[in-house]
């Protein structure tokens, strides 16, 4: 598992900090930019506008070009992004107005406002990086966040963003921003779980919350935005995957693609796993229908965090490893098999006792 | 709640097929026709249009919105042209029975690309936008001028950055250099086997030593070359046709799986030698034959086929944007993702309007490859290449999956308003489509089989193939 989080000796500061670490001195220095002076076992001190930045980290190189957030008072910094990482994910806020069973990052009350710092994080990331943003609910601030990516589209073309919203807070006067973003530049990961209006508001706790998202998806459909579509498989919405699809492939085809997704067990997905959890190893019978009606309309599905050994043979090449690398693990019989290259293997918190049933031997 | 327009058609048993603009489609029977007629529909009419959203409530609604978008999403957009047909001789050195029209003898001179016209095309190439480019050398038999194909592959692989070539070639007499030029990575074979050895010799190679030369070329072509670059498509004359099990086996023997029969198309006089009703009538009832033996076929043997333009018909019914065909798509836009430059160096829209113009029917080129595009008149020809607004089309329950086939129409009747439904090429649809119903319907797990693979599914769940009481 690889570390979040990195222990920092920061100069004093009154406002949250945002610092890019770098080994050499770049060709053009921004006032963010923190050089290496030097480095001696895990202490790494920084230049930073004439001021030492102390980072403990096991060496300079794992962590170069890196984006830290450094908040006043806090002993250790948020690695915001991680240069060498495809998997950069921007919690910009903690609250919620859903409350998901299988939510792994379960809302908070309160809130900081932070989308300036993540702004200029975002216009230090790498050439050509994918941007996550999350929460929470990030739309819970929709102003502030449009207004974010706004200048962080036009500043850096080169950068895009996958969000993940609940689809609850977009209306009709939204479709000209969001189109002005850029349907390339933009992919909108938004979660549905069943088409009965009941089974999915009793999943998001949150009543009415299925109208609301239709909504939210006609909004982004008229705005002409690329939107993932997410499902994650439980208990709960297990007979209701071969509608969804029927759904999904006949009335919001202009989605790029559908993740059906397994659970992942932390947060409340550990908290609701045993009433949750649905063994797809064991029985993959409504998710291959579910792909079956999908593929005869020609919609893409995508199948998320899947151990490849759960997935019959013919379905397999819909299942991509998608686990995020600093959360990802095998176990010990996925030595040897030669599935491994291609497969996400498992959640670093999943407990296999209770997990999948029938794995291995692919 | 509005509910969405229909058009609808029976079926051989009975009940109805209704569609939408978008493509969607379910059956019900003649008592809910009249119900929605009559504009009586019953709670349970209205429950099952709504959960399968062929009804809204307002235009901002979900079901609206869906609608809106499978309906355009059923429009072929025009793209940037990337896609030439190369005729750079038109020489052979075959004499096929329905192949007058688009050859000449071997020795005769006059009929070859000139070193201008080279040297134009390749400008023409240079010119184009597009990164990545397709190349089909037709003929006559373009092998005999190899020199030519590999001038054209060197400029384009200097050129483009992804190059695909296809060379339509009879196979009957290859040298070792063109088994060299076919052996290429980036070069593919696409030739014609008329289904038995008979019909071979008869329609084609009439000696018994020549189609003895073509089976052994073609079959070091199929073991030679590798996997999938060989196609071959069998030429049939509805009135002499082999056995479609005969054809499945023989296409099957050369382990190639995706058979696209076509029916003989008679050019010019020939055409008007027979009946051409009949023929239509005689190619319909044979097509339908060869599908169920096709079914029957992958039942029970493991090297499964499939009927190229079936699927591709089954698929442009189960979703939009399958556009993949240039004979059919809606609208039909000509002159943007292919043209054709005959050996003289004049520029066409298809292939077959090459053919119209050289039996001096009327003049369909759209330009000269040296002094460029005459684009009024591909203008001209766009003027009627949808069906939406079609004054028959536009009631049929096919127009959602159908397209329009200018040349076509002009080739055989040299207009282009004549009833649709008295056109071939509405008679050939209609009766694909019916049959394409008919099978998507059909409880025969045989035919489940098939048509799951075919739609590029593992099954063809029933929730595709709604039915309302
Ligand atoms: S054994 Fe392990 S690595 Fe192999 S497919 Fe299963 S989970 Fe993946
Ligand atoms: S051409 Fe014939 S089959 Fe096609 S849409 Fe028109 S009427 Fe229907």
């Amino acid at each position: 598992m690889i570390n979040l989080r990195v222990a920092v000796e920061a100069p004093p500061i009154l406002e949250p900090l945002v610092v890019r670490l770098l080994a050499h001195e770049p060709t053009i220095r921004t006032d963010n930019d923190a050089v290496l002076l030097f480095e001696e076992d895990d202490r790494l001190e920084y230049d930073l506008q004439g001021f030492s930045l102390v980072v403990h980290a096991p060496s300079s190189n794992n962590i170069d070009g890196d984006v830290l957030l450094i908040v006043p008072g806090q002993p250790s910094a948020h690695r915001l992004i991680r240069a060498s990482s495809k998997h950069n994910t921007l919690l910009v806020t903690e609250r919620c107005d859903q409350l998901c069973v299988m939510c792994s990052q379960p809302p908070k009350s309160y809130h900081t406002d932070l989308f300036d710092q993540f702004a200029t994080a975002a216009l230090l990331a790498p050439e050509k990086a994918m941007i996550g943003i999350s929460g929470g609910e990030p739309l819970l601030y929709k102003s502030r966040l449009l207004e974010m990516l706004g200048r962080v589209v036009e500043a850096r073309p080169d950068l895009t963003f996958h969000i993940l919203t609940n689809g609850q807070h977009l209306s009709a006067a939204d479709v000209p921003a969001i189109a002005e973003l850029g349907p390339e530049r933009i992919l909108w990961g938004v979660p549905i779980y069943a088409v009965d209006a009941a089974v999915h508001d009793s999943i998001v706790g949150k009543s009415g919350a299925f109208a609301k998202l239709t909504e939210g998806l006609t909004v982004l459909m008229r705005a002409g935005a690329s939107v993932e579509l997410r499902t994650v498989v439980l208990r709960q919405n297990w007979d209701q995957l071969p509608t969804l699809a029927d759904f999904i492939s006949s009335r919001l085809s202009f989605s790029s693609v559908w993740a059906i997704m397994q659970l992942e067990p932390i947060g409340y997905g550990r908290m609701n796993w045993r009433k949750s959890f649905q063994d797809t190893s064991e029985d993959f019978s409504n998710v291959a229908r579910a792909i079956d009606i999908s593929m005869a309309r020609g919609q893409s599905v995508s199948l998320y965090n899947f151990p490849l050994c759960s997935v019959p043979h013919e379905y397999q090449r819909h299942a991509p490893s998608t686990i995020s690398d600093w959360k990802r693990k095998y176990l010990d019989f996925c030595d040897g098999c030669s599935s491994r290259q291609a497969c996400g293997g498992f959640f670093e918190w999943y407990k296999h006792g209770e997990g999948f049933a029938r794995l291995g031997g692919t | 709640m509005t509910v969405v327009p229909f058009k609808f058609r029976k079926a051989v048993n009975g009940q109805i097929l209704f569609t939408d603009d978008g493509g969607r489609f379910f059956r019900s029977s003649e008592a809910f026709l009249e119900r929605y007629v009559y504009e009586a529909l019953e709670d349970q009419d209205l429950a099952f249009l709504e959960v399968n959203g062929f009804s809204y409530t307002d235009e901002q609604d979900l079901a609206y919105a869906g609608f809106a978008y499978a309906f355009a999403s059923r429009l072929y957009l025009p793209r940037q042209l990337d896609y030439i047909i190369l005729v750079p001789t038109l020489r052979c050195n075959l004499a096929c029975s329905y192949c007058q029209v688009s050859r000449v003898n071997e020795a005769t001179p006059g009929f070859d690309w000139t070193d201008e016209t080279l040297v134009s095309v390749l400008h023409f190439l240079s010119g184009l936008q597009t990164r990545t480019i397709k190349v089909e050398f037709q003929g006559g038999e373009p092998l005999l001028r190899l020199d030519l194909l590999l001038a054209v592959r060197d400029f384009c692989n200097a050129t483009f950055e992804v190059c695909e070539f296809v060379v339509c070639t009879n196979l009957q007499v290859v040298s070792p250099e063109a088994w060299a030029f076919l052996a290429l990575p980036d070069v593919s074979v696409s030739t014609s086997l008329d289904g038995s050895k008979e019909a071979h010799l008869n329609q084609r190679t009439s000696t018994v030593s020549a189609t003895n030369r073509f089976f052994e070329n073609l079959m070091h072509a199929t073991s030679h070359l590798g996997e999938g670059k060989v196609s071959a498509l069998p030429t049939i004359d509805p009135r002499h046709a082999p056995s479609p099990r005969s054809v499945i086996e023989m296409y099957a023997s050369f382990n190639m799986r995706s058979i696209y029969i076509r029916p003989v198309n008679f050019q010019g006089f020939a055409r008007k030698r027979f009946d051409a009703l009949a023929t239509t009538k005689a190619w319909i009832r044979y097509y339908s034959e060869f599908l169920d033996a096709a079914i029957v076929h992958n039942w029970e043997a493991v090297d499964h086929v499939e009927e190229y333009y079936f699927v591709h018909c089954l698929r442009r019914v189960l979703r939009a944007g399958h556009d993949g065909h240039v004979d059919l798509r809606n609208p039909n836009i000509l002159g943007s993702g292919y043209l054709v430059i005959d050996h003289d160096g004049r520029v066409y829209p298809t292939d077959e309007a090459r053919m119209v113009t050289r039996v001096g029917q009327m003049d369909l080129s759209v330009g000269h490859i040296a002094s460029g595009i005459d684009q009024s008149k591909v203008d001209a020809l766009n003027e009627e290449a949808s069906n939406n607004f079609h004054p028959d089309c536009v009631h049929c329950v096919y127009q959602p999956f159908c397209g329009v086939d200018l040349i076509d129409d002009l080739s055989r009747y040299g207009r282009i308003d004549l009833p649709k439904h008295q056109t071939d090429f509405c008679q050939r649809h209609m009766a694909i489509f019916d049959k394409v119903f008919e099978l998507l319907y059909s409880e025969d797990p045989r035919v489940q089989k098939s048509l799951a693979m075919w739609a590029g599914s593992q099954s063809i769940d029933p929730l595709l193939v709604k039915a309302h009481a």
